[in-house]
């Protein structure tokens, strides 16, 4: 068998696999998939964090941890409740991970199918921006519930979100619905401004037909807590944004209640 | 939209695969078929290019005889791989793919 084809995974303890995407980089995906594993951690659910990102992790700075040694330090991490795994915790920072697209299939197939994830109500996926190699072993090989698409608001992100939508109605993958990042600044005057533009998020829900999930403010302090190593969520949680996240947890819970994905019968012989 | 309809069975049946579809149709399309019409990289860039007169059939295809699958599975939830007796596995045959190949064909049949 080429190794480079899909192996399937079953993940019988994980009720739902959420996968975190967008078609452009840099619009918040690690930030949003950390603070709704959070958000949804906080909302009592089991859950765990897997990032898919090989080249630029960024799991480990935001939950505050390290490399590890992997010969002694079981997989995955837990912080603040959740479980982690990121290629983060195996290289050292400062080291480039240069990998072709095979060896990238390869891991993010063993952080699926190589750790023992237990029992979860949600395993949320940050994947890395664009529609390659993560992407595609992930729609091929994982039993993903769903994706759902972060954007920023303006033209530039939503033409490279339309790609990601696009990819995962290619591969049959329910997208639940778009998170709007960096959607609006509330300054001290209590105005609401809109940096990036307005409605973006919405124009692309309303286009492929779904909820627009969450506009996430913009706050200052998401920078300094992804940085330091607690989620907004955790570190603030009666801020706008920490509230956006934790009505956003309510609505991923909601959206995956009723399954949209079923797998495909097996053929006969 | 027949680009969105999921098959409800697949069978192996004679010398094809015969489908059950969500919105009723049954189609079928036998092996030779399906492998002629694989869908991967190489061999579409087989078909691209012109017959050739002398090609000299591998000694694995000479042993494999008619194309027949040794295994089939789903691949997420928009496909299915096929596995040949002539080794070849490399085929991803999309569902929208799966239902262009086949024939339709009416209950009884």
């Amino acid at each position: 068998m080429n190794p480079g084809m899909p192996q399937k995974l079953s993940l019988p303890g994980v009720k739902n696999v959420i996968a975190v995407a967008s078609g452009k980089g840099g619009v918040g995906k690690s930030t949003v998939a950390a603070n709704l594993a959070l958000a949804l951690r906080m909302s009592g659910q089991s859950v765990g964090l897997m990032d898919a990102d090989i080249y630029g992790p960024s799991v480990p700075i935001m939950f505050g941890l390290g490399m590890v040694d992997p010969q002694t330090t079981p997989f995955p991490l837990e912080k603040y409740g959740v479980k982690l795994m990121s290629m983060g915790f195996m290289v050292d920072p400062n080291q480039a991970v240069i990998w072709r697209g095979p060896k990238v299939a390869q891991a993010v197939q063993a952080f699926l199918g190589q750790i023992d994830w237990g029992d979860l109500d949600f395993l949320v996926i940050d994947l890395p921006p664009g529609t390659g190699d993560a992407q595609l072993t992930l729609s091929q090989s994982a039993p993903l519930s769903g994706a759902v698409i972060v954007t920023t608001p303006q033209d530039v992100s939503l033409i490279d979100a339309r790609k990601g939508v696009r990819m995962f109605q290619e591969v049959k993958v329910p997208v639940l619905g778009v998170i709007e990042n960096m959607s609006y600044f509330v300054g001290d005057d209590g105005k609401r401004y809109n940096l990036f533009r307005a409605g973006g998020g919405q124009k692309l829900a309303s286009e492929i037909g779904v909820p627009l999930l969450g506009e996430m403010p913009i706050d200052p302090r998401i920078a300094e807590c992804g940085d330091t190593g607690e989620p907004m969520v955790r570190k603030y949680p009666d801020s706008p944004a920490a509230q956006a996240y934790l009505a956003l947890a309510r609505r991923v819970i909601a959206t995956s209640a009723t399954p949209a994905a079923a797998p495909l019968p097996e053929v006969q012989w | 939209m027949a680009n969105d309809v999921r098959p409800v069975s697949l069978k192996r049946e004679g010398d094809g695969l015969k489908i059950e579809w969500a919105d009723g149709v049954t189609t079928f399309a036998t092996w030779r078929h399906l492998r002629a019409s694989c869908p991967c990289a190489a061999c579409t860039e087989d078909r691209a290019k012109p017959p050739d007169p002398f090609r000299v059939l591998t000694p694995q295809e000479v042993a494999a005889g008619p194309a027949a699958p040794v295994g089939i599975k789903t691949v997420g939830y928009y496909a299915y791989q096929i596995a040949w007796n002539d080794g070849h596995d490399t085929g991803i045959y999309t569902l929208e793919h799966l239902r262009k190949l086949g024939t339709p064909v009416t209950h009884g049949n």
